[in-house]
C-alpha cells in the first residue's frame, strides 16, 4: 500500500488550494479527482468573479482554474484523475478505482473537498428527457460546446439559476422565464438585472405543476404558490419549451466523511461534518475545505483549501504554530470579508430591507429582476451630471470592489468595507475609457452622457452576446425591465483584451432615454 | 426516539394524497405514497425505509433522492429533516462492477 | 440541439476529429473524446433509456456521472454513464431497457 503525506479527494478549488498550500509546506501531496479533468466546477464559470483583488475578483471562473492548475503544477502537486475514492475509512486510508482496479492509498493526513450535488425537487413529469440540473446545463454549454436546448425554462432563482440562465442567453438559447417558489429573487440581483434587461421575465412565487411531452419535454406549465406553497388554482400558465432546467441548490457531497466517522451535524445547509476553523474534522489528521464543509463560493472554498493545507502542514509538523497562525491571520480577512454584506450566511433567507448605508432595497428588484426607474436615482453610483460619467446600477451589499481599482482616474470609491455600494466622485472628470463597465463582474455599470447637445445622448453598456452590433446599426433600446424604451443606433462597438470580453457597446438615444435605455437589440 | 406504538398513533393513519404517485427515487422508481405509506408502517429511519423500498439502494446511492425522502420522512412524522436518522455511508461511493471489487485483495494485492 | 461554433466568452470551438458510432443500429457521427452523451443530443436523441419497472423514459438530468439516469449499453456493456464517457469510433451503443439492450415483452 502506498503512502502519502497528505491524500486529497477532490481537485476542485478548494482541493487544489490545499495541496498547493502543503506542497508549499513540503509535503508530497496526492489528489484524486474521479473527473476526467481537474478544476472541478471551475471550468464551467464563465463570468467574472465577484470579491477583491485578493479574490481574484473579475477574473472568470476558468481562468482561475486554469491559473490554479498551473500553480499545482509548479509546486508539484501530483493530480491523478478518472481516479474514483470509494471509500474512506477512519485509519487515513482510501480505496480508489483506478481503471479496472481498486487500489489502496495511506495519508498521514487526508484532505476532503467533494464539494457539492445539486438539489432536486419533484414535480409531475421531472424524469422526462429534458428535465435537466443547471449544473448538468453548463456542462453542456461551456466544456461540451452543445446548446442545452433552444427554449430553456429555469426553475430557481439563486445565483445559479440566473448565472446559468445568463449563459443560457450566451449560448444563444431562449430562456422563457425564471421561476421560484420563494416570494424575492434569491441570488445577487445584479445576476438577475442582466437577464431581466434582456427580457427574461420572473415569476415568483410560483413553482411548477407540471412538465408535459411523453419522450421528451414539450411544455411546462407552472402556477403561483401561497404562503404555505400551495398551488392557487386559477393561475396556471403554460410555456411551450424544449427543456426544463433545475437549480433549486446545492448539498455538500460529505458521504465520505460520515463514512470515516467524522462526527456530523445536519444544518439548513446540508448534512456537514464538524469542523474547526482550519476545517480539521473530529477525526484527527482528516480534514474538510469548500462545498463539503458549508456551501459557499469557490473564491471562499480557494481560502478555506488554503487554510486547510497550512493546518495540515502544521499537523504534520512542516509548519510550527507561528507560521500558521501568520498564515491563517492573512487569510481570515479575505475569508470574512467574502462573508459579509446582505447575502452573509446570516442573512440567509432575510429579507433585508435597508442597505449599509440606510437606503431602502428595491423590491422591484428582490420581485421582478430589476430595478425601478423610479428607485434607481437613490443610490449613490447613480448621478448626473454634464458630459459622459459612470452611473453604477449597484444596490446591494455585495463583496465586490473591482470598479473601484479599474477607474485610473479615480471616480469611483467604495472604501475600506468591501461590500460598500460604490460612489461617484462627480469632481474628478471621466474620461469615458470604459474600464469600470468592462470591469463589473455584476456589469452594473454604463456609462452616460445625458446630453450631447442635439438632443440626443449615448449610453454605453456591457455586451457579452453574438453576433456583435455593428457600428451604424439600427435597433432598439431595451429598458431594466427588457422592455422596448426607444429607438437606438449603435455609435461605437469596442473590444480589447483589457476588457476581456465584455464588449462596450455605445448607443445614441434621445436625452431624456438615458437614464432608462440599458440594453440593445437589433430591430 | 419515542416507542413506535406511540408515535403511530401520533401521527395518525395514512392519508392518501393527490401526489402520492409522484416518483421520489429515479432508480429504483419508488414513489411518494410508498414512502409515506412506510413511515405509517412504523419505519421511522432511511435506514429502515431504504432496506424495504429500495429508495436511494440503485445506481445513484442516493444521490438525488437522499435529500427528498429524507423531507418526506420528516413531513409524515411531523419533526425538522434534521431529526431523522441518515442513512450509514458505506462503500464503494460510486457505481462499481462486481468483478473489479472481486478482485480487491486489500493489503494482500500484489 | 445544435452545436456552438463560436462563444461571446470561450471563442471558436475547437474542431474535433469527426468519428462514427452506431445508435441502435443507425450510423451516427460525433467529435472523438466528447461524452456520448453529447453526440446523441446533437443528433436529437433525447431517450437513453427506458426504467425497469414503469418502462418510462429518461436522459440525460445531471451531465456529470452522478444521477446515473443517462446509462445506456455500449459495446455490450449495460449501465454505461454516456455523459462521462467519451465517445469512440466504431462504439455500438444502444438504448437500454431496463438492464439490457433488449425490449422486453410486454
Amino acid at each position: 500500500m502506498e503512502r502519502y503525506d497528505l491524500i486529497v479527494i477532490g481537485a476542485g478549488p478548494a482541493g487544489l488550494s490545499a495541496a498547493i498550500e502543503a506542497a508549499k509546506n513540503g509535503l508530497k501531496p496526492i489528489v484524486f479527482d474521479e473527473n476526467a479533468r481537474p478544476g472541478g466546477q471551475l471550468f464551467k464559470q464563465i463570468h467574472k468573479f465577484f470579491g477583491s483583488k485578493e479574490h481574484k475578483a473579475k477574473i472568470r471562473g476558468f481562468k482561475i482554474g486554469d491559473d490554479l492548475l498551473a500553480e499545482a503544477s509548479e509546486n508539484g502537486v501530483q493530480v491523478v484523475l478518472n481516479a474514483t475514492v470509494m471509500g474512506l475509512y477512519p485509519e487515513k486510508e482510501v480505496t480508489v478505482k483506478i481503471g479496472e482496479e481498486i487500489h489502496h492509498y495511506k495519508g498521514d493526513s487526508i484532505l476532503t473537498a467533494t464539494g457539492a450535488s445539486e438539489n432536486m425537487v419533484p414535480f409531475r413529469g421531472w424524469t422526462t428527457p429534458g428535465v435537466i440540473g443547471a449544473g448538468a446545463a453548463q456542462t453542456m454549454m461551456n466544456l461540451h460546446h452543445i446548446k442545452p436546448g433552444n427554449k430553456v425554462l429555469m426553475l430557481g432563482s439563486g445565483n445559479v439559476g440566473l448565472v446559468v440562465s445568463y449563459q443560457l442567453l450566451q449560448a444563444g438559447c431562449e430562456v422563457v422565464a425564471v421561476v421560484d417558489a420563494a416570494p424575492r429573487i434569491g441570488g445577487y440581483g445584479v445576476h438577475a438585472a442582466k437577464i431581466a434587461r434582456c427580457g427574461v421575465p420572473f415569476y415568483l412565487s410560483n413553482t411548477i405543476v407540471e412538465v408535459t411531452g411523453d419522450e421528451a419535454v414539450d411544455g411546462v406549465t407552472i402556477a403561483e404558490v401561497d404562503r404555505n406553497f400551495q398551488f392557487i388554482p386559477g393561475t396556471e400558465k403554460h410555456f411551450e419549451v424544449d427543456t426544463v432546467c433545475v437549480a433549486v441548490g446545492l448539498s455538500p457531497m460529505a458521504q465520505l466523511l460520515k463514512q470515516a466517522g467524522c462526527k456530523m451535524k445536519d444544518t439548513p445547509g446540508g448534512f456537514i461534518p464538524e469542523c474547526d476553523e482550519y476545517g480539521a474534522t473530529s477525526v484527527p489528521g482528516i480534514f474538510a475545505a469548500g462545498d463539503v464543509a458549508g456551501i459557499e463560493e469557490a473564491s471562499s472554498a480557494m481560502i478555506e483549501g488554503r487554510i486547510a493545507g497550512a493546518a495540515i502542514a502544521n499537523y504534520l509538523g512542516y509548519l510550527d504554530a507561528d507560521g500558521l497562525k501568520e498564515k491563517e491571520n492573512s487569510l481570515e480577512d479575505a475569508l470574512g470579508s467574502l462573508r459579509q454584506g446582505m447575502f452573509a450566511p446570516k442573512n440567509r433567507g432575510k429579507l433585508v430591507t435597508k442597505t449599509e448605508e440606510g437606503i431602502d432595497t428595491s423590491m422591484n428588484l428582490l420581485e421582478k429582476g430589476f430595478v425601478a426607474d423610479d428607485e434607481i436615482e437613490r443610490y449613490p453610483g447613480v448621478t448626473h451630471t454634464v458630459g459622459i460619467h459612470p452611473v453604477m446600477e449597484c444596490t446591494q451589499n455585495i463583496p465586490c470592489n473591482p470598479c473601484q481599482d479599474a477607474c485610473a482616474k479615480g471616480c469611483i470609491s467604495i472604501g475600506a468595507n468591501i461590500t460598500s455600494l460604490p460612489v461617484v466622485k462627480n469632481d474628478v472628470k471621466c474620461i469615458g475609457c470604459g474600464m469600470c463597465v468592462a470591469s463589473c463582474s455584476g456589469q452594473a455599470i454604463f456609462l452616460v452622457d445625458e446630453d450631447t447637445g442635439d438632443g440626443y445622448g449615448t449610453v454605453t453598456l456591457p455586451y457579452e452576446f453574438l453576433p456583435l452590433p455593428e457600428t451604424g446599426e439600427k435597433g432598439i433600446a431595451l429598458g431594466r425591465d427588457g422592455k422596448k424604451v426607444c429607438e437606438a443606433e449603435v455609435v461605437s462597438v469596442r473590444s480589447a483584451k483589457a476588457f476581456d470580453h465584455t464588449n462596450l457597446l455605445t448607443i445614441r438615444v434621445p436625452s431624456d432615454m438615458t437614464m432608462k435605455a440599458r440594453f440593445y437589440k437589433r430591430a | 426516539m419515542k416507542d413506535i406504538q406511540e408515535k403511530r398513533k401520533e401521527i395518525g393513519p395514512f392519508i392518501p394524497g393527490p401526489d402520492d404517485d409522484l416518483l421520489i427515487c429515479r432508480c429504483e422508481e419508488v414513489t411518494k405514497g410508498e414512502i409515506r405509506q412506510a413511515v405509517h408502517a412504523g419505519m421511522f429511519t432511511i435506514e429502515e425505509i431504504r432496506r424495504f423500498l429500495r429508495c436511494g439502494m440503485g445506481l445513484c446511492q442516493g444521490q438525488t433522492c437522499g435529500k427528498l425522502v429524507k423531507g418526506i420522512v420528516a413531513r409524515e412524522l411531523q419533526v425538522s429533516p434534521a431529526e431523522i436518522e441518515p442513512a450509514t455511508s458505506r462503500a464503494p461511493m460510486r457505481p462499481t462492477e462486481m468483478r473489479i471489487m472481486a478482485k480487491d485483495g486489500g493489503d494482500d494485492r500484489e | 440541439m445544435d452545436r456552438i461554433k463560436t462563444h461571446p466568452i470561450l471563442g471558436d470551438t475547437e474542431e474535433g476529429k469527426i468519428v462514427n458510432f452506431t445508435y441502435d443500429g443507425q450510423t451516427l457521427q460525433g467529435i472523438e473524446g466528447e461524452p456520448i452523451a453529447a453526440a446523441l443530443r446533437v443528433a436529437g436523441v433525447m431517450t437513453h433509456r427506458y426504467t425497469a419497472k414503469k418502462h418510462e423514459p429518461r436522459g440525460v438530468f445531471c451531465a456529470i456521472g452522478r444521477c446515473t439516469d443517462c446509462v445506456m449499453v455500449v459495446d455490450g456493456k449495460p449501465n454505461i454513464r454516456t455523459c462521462i464517457t467519451p465517445l469512440k469510433e466504431g462504439m455500438v451503443v444502444n438504448t437500454q431497457y431496463g438492464a439490457s439492450a433488449e425490449k422486453e415483452e410486454s
